[in-house]
């Protein structure tokens, strides 16, 4: 599980070289938005040649394609294979695309990031989470709340029905959940705001589109100091208890929490927070 | 002999012979707006004096004037503390008919008022001085803030000229003394109001500087620098005064109130004399009109001189009792020395101000810079000019980790348990080399045309024809 995905134009050397400085848990280079259409074929040699010279350790990496329905789909598909890269993010997914793409990896061991960017592909939801290989959902608010003809606002009460749905898919189906980028680079007091809101709806992580946000969102999406010591005494007093229920400070444990508690530390140690 | 106020230049040169006084200075805290340089030098040009020495604090891209005194064949030597623009390389492509000194902020000081900087003739703008001569910076149509880099020059001059456009009947406690002062020269502008602040005083929102500066003030802050009492520097680059952005929070964290920032005054600094986070600023230079505002107003926004901010054997000197200072580097080597006085191609674009200064001073010396500027790693084998020496610098932040001076024992082993990621500044240059290679040295060509002077009077660097 990683807190933040920050993406990273594949057609800008200076960020790629960059690309593991930003302490980001996982990057996302991108072959789709921020690279415009005559320049494709650059980012794509050069996020080639790039990552065959360089390995990144305790990083994940993943490429976001260009959508099933473009020219360019099969291109950045095929050319990165056999690349050492996590998987792909997939923009404008829907059962099918997500199908296709899955055929394409074979057994090259790539999983998948669908973004749920429509209407149509929130009520589509469900079954998308259940595809195989899906290492998680990311929302796409701003094409979403496009479609929607809404305003994206700081209160984000646009795109509640939305995260609410796509965290609790997830996390039935035990993958990643990956909250929309917070949009203004410079606001890292709202940014903070807005993760926290989408934490609490269940959401695992939060992508960045700007390399400052992430020290913000691995702040959030990481167990607090008061929810590690909580873990450790859960986990402590479960080793001692025979019952499989047990109270402590007047609240009942049971399995659950403990098991709960038990990925909290499992958490805190893979961040060095403990 | 008293004051005595004039309305022209050629007014001027009636009362003293142009021809005679050849070692003339100017200071720089006009900065791109300053009209007096100029103003003063296309007398000179006119006239076709010749055989001059310049002495002007700085030389800023808007000194063109100089660029054509050059050009006739006017000028012979160049003593200064910072220079770039076009100035800077034309000197760097065809040298002087003599020679381009280099000094220090606290150096040039020390050297008028200990005569070895010989001067004739110093013109100083001013922009608000009474009819006795006293002046202060920091009022009037064209201010500036403090006159710091001045006041050496009021002093020790043979002749002390003041040129204002703002002359008033009083000044109370003026930066500049009238009792010194031999002529007031009225025009009707001195500068540039828009000109003369900075336009490089913004704090970085750089990702790579952003990260630079969050490891600087964790280094900082693990080093146990910040506390009670603590004095600071930080100059006004973009990742330095991030950095003392961040300090500024672990100091509200901790409830730790510094006893003074010193040297270049911003915005930031100001902000966080009113927020009660510092008690004093010591101003050798205001970088934007927010600190100007402050220096005139807030009585422990304090304007010093040159002299008292940075000269050796000044008793007064500040910086001698400065904890931490932030730097700049254009290139560093492997031995820490520093360069922030010509490029990696020997193009002359900046100097010293009071990077040597402060940093023989500090107790903590931090230089920060990328790793990788424009494909080219910043640690060298050896810098193409030395502007700082190693033996005073301390550390090196980058994005990609810190370097200790080996020579700090003491700074190694207190970061021994640290998370921070601490490397040998040969390893932190290998994993530079490991995306660009590693460049080719630039062969420099056999021609000197100038040499850095060190504020202890030792030349520890000769500058190269381009």
């Amino acid at each position: 599980m990683s807190r933040s995905y920050l993406f990273i134009p594949g057609n800008n050397p200076n960020m790629l070289q960059n690309l593991d400085v930003f302490n980001a848990d996982a990057v996302i280079i991108d072959f789709e938005d921020s690279v415009i259409s005559y320049d494709k074929d650059c980012a794509r040699d050069l996020v080639e040649n790039f990552l065959k010279k360089y390995n990144f350790e305790n990083l994940e990496i993943y490429i976001r394609i260009n959508d099933f329905e473009s020219n360019d789909f099969l291109k950045d598909v095929q050319s990165t294979l056999d690349l050492n890269i996590n998987g792909y993010v997939l923009p404008k997914a829907m059962p099918e695309s997500i199908d296709d793409l899955n055929k394409l990896i074979g057994t090259k061991g790539k999983t998948i990031i669908p973004i749920i960017e429509s209407p149509l592909a929130l009520l589509f939801v469900r079954e998308i989470a259940s595809k195989d290989n899906l290492h998680g959902i990311l929302l796409g608010a701003e094409d979403f709340t496009k479609e929607l003809n809404v305003p994206r606002t700081l209160e984000a009460s646009e795109i509640f029905y939305a995260r609410s749905i796509i965290s609790i898919a997830c996390n039935a189906f035990n993958i990643d959940s990956i909250d929309t980028p917070f949009t203004n680079t410079d606001d890292i007091s709202n940014l903070r705001v807005d993760s926290l809101k989408a934490k609490q709806l269940g959401f695992t992580s939060k992508s960045s589109i700007h390399p400052n946000h992430v020290e913000t969102i691995n702040q959030v999406f990481a167990p607090s100091k008061s929810e590690i010591e909580n873990a450790l005494r859960i986990v402590t007093k479960a080793k001692t208890e025979l019952k499989g229920a047990f109270s402590l400070d007047g609240k009942m444990v049971d399995l659950p929490i403990i098991k709960k508690a038990e990925k909290t530390i499992e958490t805190a140690k893979k961040y060095n927070l403990l | 002999m008293s004051t005595k106020i004039l309305y022209n230049l050629e007014s001027l040169y009636e009362e003293i012979d142009i021809f005679e006084h050849k070692n003339i200075s100017f200071h720089h805290h006009l900065r791109n707006g300053d009209f007096v340089l100029n103003m003063v030098l296309k007398k000179y040009l006119e006239m076709d004096v010749k055989e001059l020495n310049l002495f002007p604090s700085s030389i800023f891209p808007t000194y063109t004037t100089i660029l054509d005194l050059i050009k006739n064949d006017q000028i012979n030597n160049i003593t200064t503390n910072y220079l770039n623009g076009p100035v800077a390389e034309y000197i760097s492509k065809n040298g002087l008919i003599g020679k381009l000194k280099m000094q220090t902020h606290g150096g040039r000081a020390r050297s008028i008022i200990e005569g070895n900087n010989n001067i004739d003739i110093a013109y100083i703008a001013a922009p608000y001085v009474d009819k006795l001569g006293n002046a202060v910076g920091y009022k009037g149509k064209n201010a500036c803030g403090s006159l710091g880099y001045a006041i050496a020059d009021s002093k020790y001059a043979k002749i002390k000229i003041l040129i204002t456009d703002t002359l008033v009947e009083e000044v109370d406690n003026p930066e500049i003394d009238g009792a010194n002062i031999d002529y007031i020269i009225v025009v009707d502008s001195i500068g540039d109001s828009n000109g003369i602040v900075s336009g490089t005083t913004q704090v970085t929102k750089n990702p790579v500087g952003v990260k630079i500066a969050r490891y600087t003030s964790e280094l900082i802050n693990e080093l146990g620098y910040i506390k009670n009492g603590f004095s600071f520097q930080s100059g006004a680059g973009g990742v330095s005064l991030k950095a003392t952005e961040y300090i500024g929070e672990i100091m509200r964290k901790n409830n730790v109130i510094a006893s003074f920032f010193s040297g270049g005054i911003t915005k930031y600094h100001v902000d966080m004399l009113e927020e009660g986070l510092v008690e004093k600023l010591y101003d050798v230079q205001c970088f934007d009109l927010d600190a100007v505002r402050s220096i005139s107003k807030n009585k422990n926004h304090i304007p010093i001189s040159a002299s008292i901010y940075a000269n050796p054997n000044d008793e007064k000197m500040v910086i001698k009792d400065l904890d931490c200072v932030i730097l700049g580097a254009a290139e560093i080597d492997y031995d820490f020395n520093v360069n922030v006085t010509s490029s990696s191609h020997q193009m002359l674009m900046g100097g010293s101000g009071g990077h040597s200064d402060t940093a023989t001073e500090a107790k903590l010396t931090i230089i920060v810079s990328p790793l990788i500027k424009a494909r080219i790693p910043v640690i060298k084998d050896r810098v193409m000019t030395i502007t700082t020496l190693g033996k005073n610098v301390d550390c090196l932040v980058t994005e990609r980790g810190i370097a200790i001076n080996e020579n700090r024992k003491d700074l190694i082993e207190k970061l021994k348990n640290s998370k921070l990621k601490i490397y040998t500044i040969k390893e932190l240059a290998n994993i530079a080399h490991n995306y660009t290679g590693i460049p080719k040295q630039l062969k420099k060509e056999s021609k000197i045309i100038g040499m850095v002077e060190d504020r202890t009077y030792d030349i520890i660097d000769y500058i190269y024809k381009a």
